[in-house]
């Protein structure tokens, strides 16, 4: 169709789809929300934020998501410095399954974690039973606390950490450390003078992106703070919400801009940090020679896989226990065991069956829609020349930064009314959903993708254009076919992401449009644990697979792009 | 644009054309449902209505009834109240809805053979069940509470738990009702707080609590503590003898219903012979006694529910529960 079009015709048209999808997708969204702080009904007007300054419970919810947010990063950066030092300076042994391992906890919802570890603690756990030291009756969970928060919020966002500093460690200049060793320096000095010094840009981007990710959490406060009433922001925002529907939109969409804040300021200190000192390092060279641990090799690699079992395997175990026996505070035995959990939640109950055809349809979508867009969007990124680039990148990027809910009330505002001209409502369905999805993922796929680009030769699209190819022609025969596996991989994370998705759905969904996530947390706050045990172990058992089937035809991907994998 | 695909894909536009014709289906005969029932309940409720009225799509929205109110509220002053029906705690409640006019009489509703108390005069609305509040203790603790005072003694402190009366519709009535009483009133609850009561967001809630042991003891409604028992968790229950606070979980169409036939089938449903034993194989006290009792209550045995009266609730319910809040802090 596009034979007849002149190249400069086909280069504008591309411009404008990338344009118009960013325009849709992310700035109507946030400018939608500004307005409504500062301009509503078309006026300019403070009212809503004097409001909300004068409202105790915003302070002390912000208070809370500042203290969890620092607390969660600390937890995560130490956690995830000492394993990623660990794995990549030492000759550990099983140095590939245990990332697996040790990543594993970012793949999975932060509320099945949440649900998860509840079910390890408190005098109840058939876990604590089984081994006979289970807490005395009367004893509350200590999990529902801030310190249950921040534990949570650190186990979950310490793989954040592992994988920006490994890629960092991974470029560290073997001069710099042979030269150390040459002087003497011990292993631990090394690495306090040396190592860390020059990992300072990662380990300051790390707890960055970690900060963001803790404040903006859901699920993990949702599930340990309502019930000990530890609200943070996005949590007060969804009980605001849940209680009074469209007619607080105003009052929660200042609470979300807010959170927005507060995450933004996590960034720009990091760029300020970052600024202040260059941290370039100067020559590309091969990688450090690990460490040889000698006979403490088998200490470490037994503590490693000690803390696997803590982080992973406990919680999943006290998971899978709760979901087998019929009610609370029932011991596990012959007697006791039970499949109903899992029929009631995968047949019985009609909504869980329709959480699944959401979920499952919601995350195709959102995955597929994002290789395609992901592919002429990091074309125009990443081999594009001009100068507002820098600013697609901020744009694509900020719907996924900004904390979930900040996302959410920009859509619900944007769509209580039906949509100009059209007349079509998409309020109360899961288009919405789907709509704030597409939104927010669009940027787990561009950036392996742009990425791609940027390890390609040009040369073969080149000599496509001196043979006559269109632009058109030539992303579909020449470029696409390079950068596909990176923008699937993408696609792949976007799946899994949504799959089980929270923040965004708690907010969004509406009767007959219910996620798995949503499902769960219907559960769980309705006192049904064992149901949401369930199908939290279901959703586990789905992740886990995919994991695991991706790995098997990973040769072919390109670096980089499986986040579980070298 | 989509011509074109169309064009170009026959199976695309066949699906096309399927898919517009089921949102058209799907539009026919919706009908929204806002009820404080248990999830599964409100789920299995659904499912045999839909089995005697197979056609009619039931949209649930699920929530405790001080909280589905709340939203209630906010959706009357946007102009838009989505629910056709609704099967929520008490009498209470609806009373207040319909003062506000916001409920539909339904004259032609057969309510033979049942609890007159349950039934609104008018027939506005109408009693399912008869749902008692008592006390629900681990089996582990160390006392059996006999008396609603026995909550406010040294051996019960920091382990007693009670559904808010902010998120519960039940827990309002007990709270409205118990402050009018003279041997409990409000110094009852500043007992009950200064003996660390917690209050959390509904009977599940507290029935998780207990069961679990994180608490000994729970104000609880009765099915969910005597079904719980059933499954084998550690937990019991008893009426204080004082008598214990009786909600009806009234059923009652909305003025504004869209679906006002399927709202009558509805209600036709929760009152029939087949929704009453719904109702007692679920673990429930049916309003309609002639078709049985649930295990947990023998023939013979007598509850003794407490005499409150609706209409004086109906004038204190909004202050209590703010009383209420600043105590406890919400």
């Amino acid at each position: 169709m596009a034979a007849g079009a002149s190249g400069q015709g086909q280069r504008l048209a591309l411009t404008a789809g990338v344009l118009g999808i960013i325009v849709i997708f992310s700035l109507l969204p946030m400018l939608r929300l500004l307005q409504e702080v500062v301009l509503p009904k078309g006026a300019f007007s403070l009212a809503a934020i004097r409001a909300g300054l004068g409202d105790p419970t915003a302070w002390v919810a912000a208070r809370n998501s500042v203290i969890v947010g620092v607390g969660g990063t600390a937890l995560a950066v130490t956690l995830g410095a000492f394993v990623a030092i660990l794995v990549t300076m030492t000759d550990i042994r099983g140095t590939q399954i245990l990332i697996l391992c040790f990543v594993t906890p970012l793949m999975i919802a932060p509320q099945v974690t949440a649900l998860a570890w509840l079910q390890v603690a408190g005098p109840s756990s058939p876990l604590l039973h089984l081994l006979g030291i289970a807490p005395p009756i009367g004893t509350p969970n200590p999990l529902y606390s801030p310190g249950g928060i921040v534990l949570l919020l650190g186990i979950q966002y310490a793989p954040l950490v592992f994988l920006i500093l490994r890629a960092g460690l991974r470029k560290l200049p073997r001069e710099l450390v042979e030269a150390a060793q040459a002087t003497g320096a011990r292993p631990l000095r090394v690495i306090f003078t040396i190592v860390l010094p020059l990992m300072t840009p990662s380990i300051v981007g790390a707890a960055a992106l970690a900060f963001v990710s803790c404040v903006g959490n859901f699920g993990i406060p949702a599930f340990l703070g309502i019930p000990a009433n530890y609200l943070v922001l996005p949590t007060l925002i969804f009980q605001r919400l849940a209680g009074g529907g469209p007619a607080v939109l105003s009052d929660v969409a200042y609470l979300s801009v807010l959170i927005g804040l507060i995450a933004m300021a996590g960034i720009v200190l990091q760029d300020r940090f970052a600024k202040r000192r260059d941290f370039r390092i100067a020559t590309t060279s091969l990688g450090v020679e690990p460490y040889r641990l000698g006979r403490w090799r088998i200490l470490a690699t037994a503590g490693m896989w000690g803390l696997i079992v803590v982080i992973l395997v406990l919680p999943m175990v006290g998971l899978i226990l709760t979901s087998l026996v019929h009610g609370y505070g029932i011991r596990l035995s012959m007697e006791t065991v039970t499949l109903d959990n899992y029929r009631f939640v995968l047949w019985d109950y009609a909504a869980a069956r329709r959480a699944f055809a959401n979920s499952l349809m919601l995350a195709t979508t959102a995955a597929v829609f994002a290789v395609i867009v992901a592919i002429p969007l990091g074309y125009v990124m990443a081999w594009g020349k001009s100068g507002w680039i820098r600013w697609l990148n901020f744009a694509v990027e900020l719907p996924y930064a900004l904390p979930g809910v900040v996302l959410s009330i920009a859509a619900l505002l944007m769509f209580l009314k039906p949509i100009p001209l059209t007349g079509i409502q998409i309020y109360n369905t899961v288009w919405i959903i789907l709509f704030a999805y597409l939104a927010r993922f669009l940027v787990l796929a561009v950036r392996p993708t742009v990425n791609s680009y940027a390890q390609l030769d040009r040369a073969l699209e080149e000599a496509a254009e001196i043979a006559g190819a269109g632009l058109f022609t030539r992303l579909r025969t020449i470029v696409a076919p390079l950068v596909a596996p990176a923008a699937m991989a993408g696609g792949l994370l976007i799946f899994m992401t949504a799959l089980s998705e929270l923040t965004v759905s708690a907010l969004l969904w509406s009767s007959g449009s219910e996620t798995i996530g949503v499902i769960i947390f219907a559960f769980e706050q309705g006192g049904d644990s064992k149901y949401a045990a369930a199908l939290s172990a279901v959703v586990v058992a789905i992740t886990f697979a995919l994991m695991l089937s991706v790995n098997l035809f990973a040769r072919h991907l390109p670096d980089g792009v499986l986040p579980w994998r070298d | 644009m989509i011509d074109t695909v169309l064009k170009k894909s026959p199976a695309i536009a066949g699906a096309f054309v399927l898919a517009m014709g089921m949102a058209t289906a799907a539009f026919a005969d919706k009908l929204v449902l806002y009820t404080s029932q248990p999830e599964k309940d409100a789920a299995a409720t659904v499912a045999a209505f839909g089995e005697k009225y197979p056609g009619t799509e039931v949209e649930v929205f699920r929530s405790g009834t001080s909280d589905l109110l709340g939203k209630l509220a906010a959706e009357f002053s946007a102009g838009s109240p989505q629910p056709d029906v609704l099967l929520i705690a008490d009498a209470v409640s609806m009373e207040g809805l319909k003062a506000d006019d916001r409920l539909m009489a339904y004259p032609e509703a057969k309510t033979d053979g049942f609890d007159p108390n349950a039934i609104d005069k008018d027939h506005y609305y109408f009693g399912s069940k008869l749902i008692t509040t008592g006390i629900a203790y681990n089996t582990g603790a160390a006392k059996k509470p006999e008396h609603w005072a026995d909550l406010t003694g040294a051996d019960y402190k920091n382990l007693v738990v009670m559904p808010s009366p902010l998120y519960s519709g039940a827990a309002a009535f007990l709270l409205a009702g118990f402050a009018e009483r003279e041997d409990l009133g409000w110094d009852y609850f500043k007992a009950l707080n200064a003996n660390g009561l917690t209050a959390v967001r509904g009977n599940g809630a507290v029935l998780k609590s207990v069961a679990s042991g994180e608490k000994a003891y729970g104000i609880l409604v009765d099915f969910m503590a005597m079904n719980a028992e059933k499954d084998g968790s550690p937990i019991a229950f008893v009426f204080p003898s004082e008598g214990v606070p009786a909600v009806t979980e009234p059923v009652a169409i909305m003025a504004t219903a869209k679906n006002v036939e399927g709202a009558k089938h509805f209600v036709d449903f929760i009152l029939s012979d087949d929704g009453q034993k719904l109702a007692l194989k679920q673990g429930y006290l049916p309003a309609k006694a002639s078709v049985g009792r649930p295990d947990w209550l023998p023939e013979g045995t007598k509850i003794k529910v407490m005499d409150i009266s609706v209409p004086a609730v109906v004038k204190t319910v909004d202050a209590d529960k703010k009383t209420f809040a600043d105590m406890f802090g919400g």
